[in-house]
């Protein structure tokens, strides 16, 4: 009894104790205030992103041993959002509202682009993804990630399939959450009016986390298809190849996002199949030659950080933003980021295929460059596959 | 002595004060906190109705539901359908909709766990959640493809207003179940839980409880989801799913939902533990670990977080003021006071010509090759009491059981007033007439005595009335918890209290057990009166042959299934085979 | 058609053999499991990462984690045989909900959420019907969900720890009394069928999606089969965890009816319970 008692003095003091920090007003001095910066992640749960922010983190922290922006410490926060919109929404408002952020830089989260992007707009602030998800990060005025996004991705993949690899019979499977129904449905429209072909057939039925993908595979094998376009996350991949080898489908060649591109994945197949084949967002993390990659490299491994396309987009959302912050002439304010970024010049960086830049479009889905990556049976680890970007055509 | 806190006012004015005092303290919280913190507020409050929801079915109903927040999910579609739809009535109305449809889909999930015990209830809970989660994933949510957002209402749009709304929602709900727990539906769920027969035997219909206890939860399910659609704007199904519908549950059972103030305490640590996770940088997945384990804790333990703070506040009121007996009030003549009428002091005899009040012909119940009852015929004439004796395993209690319904497989045939009993529930005879006490205790504890009485009555008693009846029979006050009462005086109660619903007949199984034999005596007496009073028939099951001889002017004697003899009580006990089975042939009356 | 359904046995397989499970905890112990396949899921990924990680050769990781499996599973039936012996199956299945949750969450902080690397025991296919290939691992769980099903069975009506276990179901204080160790007894079952369920997850996670979350929460539709024989008999639970598999993989290729596929195989079992159980019947005890 005694124990209750004492959990919910605890419990309730502990709401006070939160409830009384949260009234008190946040005071920053003047002179050399530190610029505050944010970003919504999603860190818990079952889909997690958190190299994103982590990379962020590591380049804010270097450019603050090298002096800052200006004189100016940056002071980074990156909350998590567990997938949930509340806490997304709560997320925005205490970095922006709360901590009078002066731009988002880094965030990675399933949902948040979607959930934030009118408030947002109503607090005129932008925000640079490393990672956009959801389909609000390329359809908004105050959002532009620095990623390719996987609606792009998906027309890359399809892209490559056709025009490069010269298959036909390419089946379009798609988890669809949310709204993406449409975005996935323009991204292979687009595809189509540049190549001139459409898919065998488009499944928009396939869940989430499923155990067992093997019904989807059945059909598809029935019905002929040569090549698969999916855009699963990283365990349901697994697992539809997994489902394939099991039926001996030894000749399907699989056109995956950049979302499978980790060595976790490579590790966990085998059998590829024909081969699985992904244009990288960025320029691709495994090939540990090249020079593209060293400073995010060595920064990565310095802090500890995974090398994955998620760190590296949430490197170069720092990047452009300390690039950008560093021309402001002046005071370093929510508004002036946010004219800077207006007026910025494109960005170009050999990690990325297309230049980067916020300005003042409607909507920000630009990035439309990936390197071609491979998989092969037997081999497991990804490699190269080609020796240039391959971009969507504007048609 | 009557407290101020029980007259009928002030129990009806209490949780609107309470209200008050609620909304008065939400709007000083919704201008003094930080913008965070109210966002964050609100998400409390939501959760604590889906809580407050959860403590019903749950809590009170004693069944596990782990699709909470897929009624949620139900109640924010239907929200953002409307919106969508820009349907009339605004944002308020949509919400009370919304609220309605997760009821109705509330009924529908509950309605094939009513055959199925208990715990598979659960089983198609969790299916339901799992199930609606994937088909939410896939069809989202009306107006996100659009980016549609659902509008709030007009007077409370921004963020601060919207919490002292939904303080509001909650203030509403509260009071509402308040008053769902106090009345005859909040009885009908703690009488489900502790016992499905005990239910039906007052004629509540064990079906229907379970029915309401799920389409309320389910309503205040969907009225949280409603509002997670208004805070949001853009509702996901990642809000709803069904790994959070366990969390949800395990905070419900640790705090004890079914206690208002504990539901609210639940909504603030379901925010609070990862709110003090995220300050303390621990990662949040430490929050389930904490909620699994808290659980496990509380259901072994036995009692939740809310019992536990109120049995101690109880035991302290209980030790300094005991338990008192019902004083009868003594009131002007004219009212049917006890002391008006004089004692009977003997059975009143059968009046010979009047027709039986309960026919039993033939009656068989034969549990696989055990012949339980068999060729059992008896009749009970009308205002007289009958007492039932034999030896134990004479089939006494099973022949209760079949005439009240529970033993629908009985050959042979039952009839109450000439009208013919086959083919009807426990239920239905209970409405009709058919009233039983259990030997074992089916009183639910968590009920008070004045609760327990109307619900068992099923019809409008005055205070005066219940108050009358329990001091009769020796019972506690109106306002004692049956939880401080010992099961003997639980029987009385339930004697008292299938007098007080004036059935046709009322048949007691051993009420006496578990008190004194001055005490069985006493109850003897009372029992005399009780046909010329209520106008009923007893039939008393009992060994004690004083008490017996006493009270009753015919009687029955089972042995071995059949009935040995029948008839006024001279006879009977004059019977030489009865002493012979009964007694043993040593013995003489 | 035919095809698609051949294709959801391998899944059917494994509701199989943890429908079997479930039963045998509700009948023997008086408890409906939740964390059947949550215990299962831990003990494979600490088998996963001993391999991975530690570097031990896979009979040995898989043979340590199929223990651990069986071992937690034996702790949450210690706590419930010590705290909640008398209490009714409500209570005692309420409280695996605890474990469930927690499982999930401890097993995302330590083995990170992506997808673990499970090196294969059973792989490929074994053979062809009619066009459609029947992996191993197909195989292998319809076998050991019919062979654990007649082992129980046969344990249970021909050997003296079979009809302890009965007698301590059905009446444990009696079953205590003459001499039976009931502590003891329940706890064993518990671990057994928690070595059950750690061994076919560690079987089939390889050839299939295998994240905490959607493991642990295979204890859906294996519910959903044993409730096909109400929690009592083995023998629906195994046929209702192949026909659940059977069904999914037909109602998978059937899109008119994509909108309510996964309530179908639902609706299914409540509708065929409900007709089974029609009549009302007042159960003993309540």
């Amino acid at each position: 009894m005694r124990k209750h008692v004492f959990y919910a003095t605890a419990a309730l003091a502990a709401s006070a104790a939160l409830v009384l920090s949260g009234c008190s007003a946040g005071g920053s001095g003047d002179g050399k205030a530190p610029i505050v910066v944010g970003s919504v992640n999603t860190k818990s749960g079952p889909a997690t992103f958190p190299e994103a922010s982590l990379a962020a983190a590591a380049v804010f922290a270097d450019q603050n041993a090298k002096g800052g922006i200006n004189g100016h410490k940056i002071d980074y926060k990156a909350l998590d959002d567990k997938g949930d919109p509340a806490t997304a929404s709560a997320n925005a408002r205490e970095i922006v509202g709360s901590d009078e952020a002066v731009a988002m830089v880094g965030s990675a989260s399933l949902i948040e682009c979607e959930i934030n992007a009118k408030y947002y707009e109503q607090q005129k602030v932008l925000s640079i993804p490393g990672v956009g998800v959801d389909t609000g990060c390329f359809d908004s005025p105050n959002i532009s990630p620095a990623n390719v996004g996987p609606f792009n991705d998906m027309t890359l993949t399809l892209y490559w399939g056709s025009e490069v690899a010269k298959l036909d019979n390419i089946c379009v499977l798609l988890e669809i959450a949310g709204s993406t129904r449409p975005a996935y449905q323009k991204a292979i429209d687009t595809w189509t009016k540049i190549t001139g072909k459409k898919p065998l057939y488009i499944d928009d039925t396939v869940p989430y986390g499923a155990s067992d993908y093997t019904p989807y595979i059945v059909k598809a094998k029935d019905a002929g298809c040569k090549a698969l376009a999916i855009n699963p996350v990283e365990p349901d991949a697994i697992a539809q190849v997994k489902a394939a080898n099991a039926q001996g489908w030894k000749d399907v060649n699989w056109l995956y996002l950049t979302s499978v591109y980790s060595d976790n994945f490579a590790k966990a197949v085998s059998d590829a199949g024909a081969g699985i084949y992904v244009p990288a967002e960025f320029y691709p993390f495994t090939d540990a030659s090249s020079d593209i990659n060293k400073d995010w490299r060595d920064l990565m491994t310095k802090n500890n950080i995974p090398l994955t396309s998620f760190s590296q987009g949430g490197y170069l959302a720092a990047k452009y933003f300390i690039q950008v912050a560093e021309g402001i002439k002046g005071d370093i304010t929510r508004e002036s980021v946010t004219k800077a970024l207006h007026d910025m010049q494109p960005i170009t960086n050999p990690m990325v295929g297309t230049p980067y830049t916020f300005g003042t479009a409607k909507v920000h889905d630009g990035n439309t460059a990936g390197w071609p990556i491979k998989l092969v049976t037997g081999k497991n680890a990804w490699e190269l596959n080609g020796d240039d970007w391959i971009t969507i055509p504007k048609k | 002595m009557r407290r101020v806190s029980g007259t009928p006012a002030a129990r009806i004015a209490l949780p609107f004060i309470v209200g008050a005092i609620g909304l008065a303290a939400g709007y000083l919280l919704s201008v003094s906190l930080s913008g965070y913190f109210v966002f964050l507020a609100v998400s409390a409050v939501v959760a604590a109705i889906a809580i407050l929801g959860l403590g019903i079915v749950t809590g009170s109903a004693g069944m596990i539901a782990l699709c909470q927040l897929t009624f949620a999910a139900v109640g924010a579609w239907i929200v953002s359908l409307l919106n969508v739809l820009n349907a009339p009535g605004g944002f308020i109305v949509w919400l009370i909709l919304g609220g309605l449809a997760a009821g109705v889909v509330g009924v529908l999930v509950g309605l094939p766990a009513l055959r199925l015990r208990g715990v598979n209830l659960a089983v198609v809970t969790l299916g339901f959640a799992a199930a609606a989660d994937v088909t939410l994933v896939q069809i989202q949510f009306p107006g996100s493809t659009d980016g549609v957002s659902v509008l709030r209402p007009d007077a409370f749009s921004d963020d601060r207003s919207y919490f002292f709304f939904s303080v509001l929602v909650l203030v509403i709900c509260g009071i509402g179940v308040y008053f769902l727990q106090s009345g005859r539906w909040g009885s009908s769920w703690k009488s489900v839980a502790f016992s499905e027969r005990g239910t039906a035997s007052v004629g509540a219909s064990v079906p229907g409880s379970k029915l309401t206890a799920f389409a309320v939860s389910a309503t205040l399910g969907g009225v949280s989801g409603g509002l997670i659609a208004g805070q949001v704007g853009l509702p996901f199904a990642s809000s709803f799913t069904p790994i959070q519908s366990l969390a949800l549950y395990v905070l419900a059972i640790m705090s004890g939902a079914y206690l208002i103030d504990m539901a609210i305490f639940g909504g603030i640590v379901w925010i609070a533990v990862p709110e003090l996770l995220k300050r303390w940088g621990i990662p949040q997945d430490w929050g389930f670990v904490i909620f699994g384990v808290l659980g496990v804790q509380a259901l072994t333990s036995g009692s939740n977080l809310g019992q536990s703070i109120r049995n101690a506040w109880w035991k302290r009121q209980a030790e300094k003021r005991p338990v008192e007996l019902a004083a009868p009030l003594a009131e002007a003549a004219g009212r049917d006071a006890v002391t008006a009428a004089p004692p009977a002091t003997a059975p009143a005899p059968a009046d010979p010509s009047a027709a039986p009040v309960l026919v039993v012909t033939d009656l068989g119940v034969a549990f696989g090759q055990v012949k339980a009852l068999n060729g059992v015929s008896l009749a009970v004439p009308p205002n007289t009491i009958m007492g039932l004796i034999g030896p134990n395993g004479a089939g006494k209690s099973t022949f209760v059981d079949a005439v009240t319904g529970f033993l629908p497989q009985h050959t042979g045939s039952v009839s109450l007033d000439g009208r013919d009993l086959r083919g009807l529930s426990a239920t239905a005879r209970a409405r009709l007439g058919v009233r039983r006490t259990f030997q074992q205790d089916r009183v639910p504890p968590t009920l008070t005595v004045e609760a327990y009485v109307r619900f068992v009555a099923r019809r409008r008693l005055t205070i005066a009335e219940i108050d009358d009846a329990l001091a009769f029979f020796g019972c506690p006050t109106a306002r004692t918890r049956l939880q401080n009462v010992d099961v003997g005086t639980r029987r009385l109660v339930e004697v008292a209290a299938n007098v007080l619903a004036r059935p046709r007949i009322l048949i007691l199984d051993e009420p006496a057990a578990g008190l004194s034999h001055e005490e069985h005596l006493e109850l003897g007496a009372r029992l005399l009166q009780a046909p010329a009073r209520f106008g009923m028939s007893i039939v008393l099951i009992e060994h004690d042959l004083d008490l017996v001889r006493s009270v009753c002017s015919t009687i029955t004697v089972l042995d071995f299934g059949e009935v040995l003899a029948s008839g006024p009580q001279a006879e009977v006990l004059a019977d030489p085979a009865v002493m012979k089975a009964y007694m043993g042939e040593t013995e003489m009356l | 058609m035919l095809q698609g359904a051949l294709a959801g046995l391998a899944a059917g397989g494994l509701y199989a053999v943890l429908a079997v499970c479930l039963t045998l905890m509700s009948r023997l112990v008086r408890v409906v499991n939740f964390s059947q396949a949550a215990t299962g899921m831990f003990g494979g990924f600490v088998a996963v990462w001993l391999v991975s990680h530690a570097g031990w050769p896979i009979w040995l990781g898989s043979l340590v984690g199929v223990l651990i499996g069986g071992a937690l599973s034996a702790l949450i039936g210690l706590i419930i045989a010590t705290w909640l012996p008398e209490a009714d199956t409500t209570t005692r299945s309420a409280v695996t909900v605890g474990p469930l949750l927690l499982l999930i969450s401890l097993s995302f902080i330590l083995f990170g959420n992506k997808p673990q690397p499970f090196s294969p025991i059973l792989s490929g296919p074994a053979f062809s019907i009619g066009g459609v290939v029947v992996s191993q691992v197909t195989v292998a769980t319809v076998v050991l969900a019919i062979v654990v099903a007649l082992a129980c069975r046969l344990v249970l009506t021909r050997t003296s720890i079979g009809t302890k276990l009965r007698a301590l179901s059905e009446r444990p204080t009696t079953a205590e009394l003459i001499g039976i160790p009931a502590r003891p007894l329940s706890v064993a079952v518990w671990a057994v069928t928690g070595i059950i369920s750690a061994l076919v997850i560690i079987i089939v996670a390889p050839s299939q999606s295998n994240d905490a979350t959607s493991l642990s929460m295979l204890i859906v539709p294996a519910s959903a089969a044993a409730l096909l024989g109400a929690f009592r008999r083995l023998d629906l639970a195994v046929i209702g965890g192949l026909v659940l598999g059977l069904l999914s993989g037909l109602v998978a290729q059937i899109d008119e009816v994509s909108f309510i596929r996964n309530f179908l195989p639902f609706l299914f079992i409540i509708g065929f319970l409900l007709w089974t159980q029609r009549k009302e019947v007042w159960d003993a005890a309540r």
